[in-house]
This record gives C-alpha cells, structure tokens and sequence, in this order.
C-alpha cells in the first residue's frame, strides 16, 4: 500500500470521536456493541443521533450485511443508517443513525409497571392501531426488497420522540447477525446469553430450514397481542442458549396452551417438519383441548368479534402458508375502522414514556452481581439501534422484574413539534416555530456521507385514552 | 432500493485514469484489468464461490481503481480482498483467513507463473488492513446489483433458449473485463451481452428487440465494447506479455519519499 496514499486518506477521513459528543452518554449495551446518544461537536444541528459501535474489530459479516443493506434501504418506518465511520487505528466501526428515543420494549414495560400500580397512563385510543400499522409498513418494504428481519421483538422496534419524526415506527437491527452466528457467541462479560424464543414462529420451533416472510409475520402477531394486552403472548421460561437445536419444547407448550394443538386439517405439512416425530412424541392434543386465542384474548378484554381480534387471528396462523401477508394486513378492516391510524403514533398528546437512560460502565460489567441486574431497564435495549444479542429482553410477566415506578420524570419537551399542537397548546407557538426552523435548516445540507435524508412528519387529530 | 451513486460517465473515467495512462497506453490500462478479472475469477474459482460473488468482487476491483491510480494499491493485494469483501457480503459466510492466504499462494504459484516469479506476498493484517480502504473507497456501497438476474428475466420473456442463455451468460462474465460494468445499469449490460449471444448463434430476435422499451443506442455501445474485448483477445498472448506490463504498472511506494 503506497505511502502517500495513506497520509492523504487519514488527512481526509472524518473521525467520529472529532464531529460528535458522546462520552458517558452510552444508552445501549449488547452483544452487537455499545450505542450512544451523540451530538455534534460544531453545533451545526442540536439533534440527537444514535452512535452503535459495533462489537469487536474489523469487519464480521454482521456488521457487513448490516452496512450493506441499511446502506441500500430508506423508508420512514425504516431505521435510516446516516454515516458509517471507519477507525482505521483501532479497527472499529461505527454506525451513525437518528436517535429514537423509544422503543416497544420500553413502552410495553411502562404500561405494565402502570398496570401494576393501577395507575393508567392516557395514550391516544389509536395507538396500537398506528404502531402495528407503520411496523406492517416498514415490514412490506422489506419483504418487497427481499430482506427478512429474522428478529422482529419489541426492543426491535423503535419509536422516535419529540423531533420531525415525532411518533414515527423505525425498525431495527434485521437479524443480520442470526442467520450466520448461529449459535450466538456469548460475551465474556456479559453471560449467559438468553435468546428469547418468544417471537419464533411454531414452524422454526419445528426445525424449518429456511427464514420467510411468514415467520417475521408471525413476530408481528406476537407483538401486536404485547401491545394489546401488555403481556408477552408467548411467554416461557427462558434458558441459556447452549445449543443451536432449534426445537424448543417448552416454547411449543406455551404456544400449545394459547392457541391449542393445531389441527391435521388446519396445518397439512406439519407433518413434514424436521421435528414432527418429536412432536408426537412429547406432546398430546388432548392437554389442550380447552385452549384456544379466543378464549386467551378474551381473558385479556379483547372481544373476539373485535376486529383488532380478527387481524390478530389472520396474523398468528400456525399454518405458514396461510398466514397472512404484510400486504394484505395493511388493507384490512381494522384500519379502516376509526380511530384511523397516524403518522405520529402519539397523535399530538404528551409522551408519557420516559427518555432513556445513560449506563455507566459498572452497570453492565459488573456481572459477579446478583444476575437479576441483567433485567433492569439500565441493561435493557435503550438505544435499540443494534440489538442482535438479546440477552436482556427477558421481561417476563414475572413482577420483579418490573420496575415498578417509571425512573424518571416524563420529559417536559414534549408536543412541540406538530401543528396540531401548535392549535391546541397556542401558549408554545413562538418556541415551535423556533424549532422547526432549526428542523428546516437541518434538512438543508449536511457535509460528509450522507445516506439518507429524514422527511417531516404531519400531523392528525388524536383521542386520548387509556393504552 | 437506490444504486445510482456508482454509476459513472465515460469522462469521468479517463479523467480519473489520467495519472495512470502517463504510464500506460489504454490497451495496456485494459490489458491489466483483464490480468486481474481472471485472477479474482481463479481465485473465486478455487475458493468455490458463485459466479454473482466473483462478480461483485470484480466490480469492486474496477470501482476501487475508478477512482484511484493502481499506485495506491497493489492490485495483487486488492484482488483478493475484494473477494474476501464480497463473499461476506453476498451471505456467502466468512472465508478464513487462512484459507485465503493459503489459495492465493497456490494460484499464483500453480496459475499465475507466467506472470509472477515471486511467491504471494501478503498475508492476513495486509488483507484486513486493505479491506477498510476498499470499504472506504467504495463509500460503503456494497450490494452490486448484476446483468445475472436481469438475464434470466429476459430469456424466460424470449421462451425456453438454453443455448442462448448459456452463451449470453458467457458473454456478461467477459464484459466484467470491460469497463460496461462501470458505465451501464445491469438491466442494459444483459440486453447488450443478449445481443452478441444473438449475433453469434445466428438468431434473429430483431423483432423481439424492437418491441423493448429501451435504450437501444445504449444496448449498441455495451456491444461495441464487448466485441472490441473480443477483438483484443484476437491478437493478444497474455503470459507473453504480462511480465512486460505488470513492470511497467505503476507501485505503491511504501516508504515515505524523500
């Protein structure tokens, strides 16, 4: 490699510890790296950027795949990788991406504490409605392009706070990482590695070979009856991931006893599957004769003449060859029966969710302690921007491992940025204007790399009630 | 999906090739090129890669050296990081890095005689030092869409044509020795490479041409430039005259200069 051209390149390459503030603002902690909450050093813009340093050096096929397909995609329901800085000196790379300051993770523990405490949290009446709709959307686009996520879950799916994009889904963190490092290597720090099972369609449970469309279906099934009842459908004891077996019996169980024990007529190449033989030898029908989703959901308040019901129904089908596509999910009934879903999936009202938290160093290193720390929400997926890992999603039903009481006062910047809130709240207009000026200006031109370019948001009428 | 940043115009190019072709007369510019597009193809070859991932390791050859002179790197030296690049890419999996050293000693020492008296120089760190400025310089870009799946779609349209397809195939490997891959979309290069397979066998698809929406100005460049490929090869001896050229290739000084 010639002499000149390496002092040329270092003299020209950004360096991302020099155009951005990061130090002790490290949001995200995970078997993919370490994600930041950045600014700008200049001071060109005042937004918050998320900084995921990817874990290890040099470049593993995770973060290749990761780079050259975040690289190629832009949709608004679609995380949107700004920059990638390369440090040449110690082999690190660094991914930049608008910082979202939620997530489903989050949000789905708050209402849970809430619920707890009988206390309600007020949320528009379409908010479920809108999540699910935008996570359809980012997911239709994905399929189209043939990417698979292969790791749909709620820390996956992030929601941006008060900004331009207020309210709006990104999808996270495709499964780059799952197809190829099966098992999931665990860090030394950081063990043991739990993988949830939760979200895994009953036919990868079985040993099918292959990722499809039908399984990341499946997930969003499983998340939309989180967000509708606050408790993981499919919740199961959780273990560590030894063994790269793709059948889970205790996982099949759970499903079992939710949905009951599919029938021949139901799902016909069941019986094709690589673990069907296992099946039929650890499971009997008859111990779950009385389960069915009708009868859960309907334990849960969800009415099942409900047409959140019937979508959810069409979602979790065992048979993967019915379920339902992205596609046509988006066009059915339930989105067209008000409330209308939103671009911003807060409709204008107050976030009552807090902001995320800075880990310092001991609150994850430190693992000779007490391993129930692995579940506090400073362990949890905040900067969600590269969650491959999961080995601290496991917020079971379990109460202590809630927290009880939101950590935080709710943010008091909220509602700020629509116009809708500019009629309703004419007390913050001169600040708003304020903002979205500076929102403008940011939207003008940015040196470097730059991917992609956010898009403003509108914004619709909102309804509040309890989530 | 969005790919347009690396498409290049003609002026481009040779602006960017000027301080090479002091050097090198533009036969000779292309000579090399079709030197190191049959060693990444040798080497994928061994390392048992698919055809799509010798390709996008071939355009990332030529995109690197579009942009900068073969003094920046030896091109010894970015071959086989572009493959080692692309097969991560193309979920191929991770080449060990062993194995990668150890097939490009053997192809160069049992493939490559006639051009390279040494054994392979380099070994693993040069490779991943390498690899971050091919990433680098490829500004990230890394998904290459290929003529490849373009070509297929185009065959099945025309009605079941094995021979035709087979030789049309053969025909979009060999303009990776051109410079088409840089100037044209894939979609254009498997029309342009369908063209040549026509003319070859004798097929008249005039009529089927016609009623394409397309380019057909653009189809007829990408031909031009594969048949005068075809033409060069006619006259050429490559392990004659590599040794020649290869010398008089400009180098990495690795040393500061004084």
């Amino acid at each position: 490699m010639d002499y000149d051209f390496k002092l040329k390149t270092a003299s020209e390459r950004a360096k991302v510890e020099d155009l951005f503030d990061y130090e002790g603002c490290k949001v995200g902690r995970g078997t993919y790296g370490h994600v930041y909450k950045a600014r700008r050093k200049d001071g060109s813009d005042t937004r918050d950027y998320a900084l995921k340093q990817i874990e290890g050096t040099g470049l593993s096929m995770s973060a290749c795949r990761e780079i050259a397909l975040l690289r190629e995609l832009k949709h608004s329901n679609v995380i949107n990788l700004i920059r990638v800085f390369l440090s040449h000196t110690d082999r690190k790379v660094w991914l930049l991406f608008d910082y979202a300051e939620h997530d489903l993770w989050h949000i789905i523990k708050f209402h849970r504490a809430a619920k707890a405490n009988k206390k309600p949290v007020m949320v528009p009446k379409g908010m479920v409605k809108s999540l699910l709709y935008q996570i359809l959307d980012g997911i239709h686009y994905l399929h189209s392009n043939w990417v698979l996520h292969r790791d749909l879950k709620p820390a996956n799916i992030l929601v941006m706070g008060e900004g331009p994009e207020r309210g709006r889904v990104k999808i996270a963190d495709m499964g780059f990482a799952r197809l190829f490092n099966a098992p999931l290597k665990p860090l030394a720090d950081l063990d043991p590695v739990v993988v949830t099972f939760w979200y895994r369609a009953p036919e990868l449970l079985l040993g099918a070979r292959h990722y499809t469309k039908a399984i990341d279906i499946w997930a969003i099934g499983c998340i939309f009856a989180e967000l509708l009842t606050s408790e993981p459908i499919f919740h199961c004891r959780q273990e560590d991931i030894k063994t790269s077996n793709p059948y889970h019996h205790d996982q099949l169980d759970r499903i079992f006893n939710v949905m009951g024990f599919p029938l021949e007529k139901d799902w016909e190449d069941i019986k094709k599957m690589p673990e069907h033989p296992t099946l039929l030898k650890d499971f009997k029908r008859a111990n779950y004769s009385n389960c069915s989703l009708v009868k859960y959901m309907d334990r849960h308040k969800i009415k099942p003449d409900s047409k959140a019901f019937h979508l959810l129904q069409k979602l979790l089908l065992m048979d993967p060859t019915k379920r339902i596509t992205s596609e046509q999910a988006m066009q059915d009934a339930y989105f067209q029966e008000e409330p209308l879903p939103t671009q911003d999936v807060f409709a204008g009202c107050q976030i009552p969710y807090p902001k995320r938290e800075f880990l310092t160093d001991d609150d994850n290193e430190d693992k000779s302690e007490n391993k129930a720390r692995q579940n506090q929400p400073q362990n949890g997926n905040q900067g969600g921007q590269g969650d491959q890992g999961s080995h601290n999603h496991n917020h079971g039903p379990n109460a202590k491992r809630v927290r009880l009481a939101p950590p935080h006062p709710v943010s008091t910047s909220s509602g700020m940025s629509s116009q809708q809130q500019q009629q309703q709240q004419p007390e913050f207009h001169h600040v708003q204007q304020q903002q979205q000026q500076q929102q403008q200006q940011q939207h003008v031109s940015q040196p470097g790399m730059i991917y992609n370019s956010t898009s403003n948001t509108q914004q619709t009428p909102n309804f509040s009630q309890r989530f | 999906m969005r790919s347009q940043q690396w498409l290049l115009d003609r002026q481009d190019l040779i602006r960017e090739r000027q301080q090479d072709l002091v050097v090198l007369t533009e036969e000779e510019y292309q000579k090399i090129f079709i030197f190191f597009s049959n060693l990444i193809q040798i080497l994928g070859e061994q390392l048992k890669l698919r055809q799509q991932v010798i390709a996008t390791a071939t355009v990332f050859f030529k995109r690197f050296y579009a942009r900068n002179s073969l003094k920046c790197i030896d091109p010894l030296l970015l071959a086989p990081t572009c493959v080692f690049l692309a097969s991560k890419v193309e979920e191929f999996g991770v080449i060990s890095n062993s194995r990668l050293i150890t097939t490009c000693q053997n192809v160069v020492k049992n493939k490559f005689s006639y051009a390279y008296t040494q054994e392979f120089p380099y070994r693993t760190n040069h490779i991943l030092e390498c690899e971050f400025y091919l990433l680098e310089n490829l500004d990230c870009c890394l998904i290459v869409y290929q003529p490849y799946r373009p070509l297929l779609q185009l065959i099945q349209d025309i009605g079941q044509e094995d021979q035709l397809l087979a030789l049309a195939w053969r025909v979009v490997n060999d303009s990776l020795r051109t410079d088409v891959c840089l100037l044209y979309p894939p979609y254009q290069i498997a029309l342009g490479c369908l063209q040549i397979a026509c003319v070859i066998l004798q097929k008249d698809l005039k009529s089927w041409f016609a009623e394409l929406n397309v380019d057909i100005e653009k189809i007829q460049e990408i031909a031009r430039y594969v048949i005068n490929l075809f033409e060069l090869w006619k006259s050429y001896d490559e392990k004659k005259d590599i040794q020649s050229l290869l010398a008089k290739m400009p180098k990495p000084k690795t040393q500061p200069s004084r």
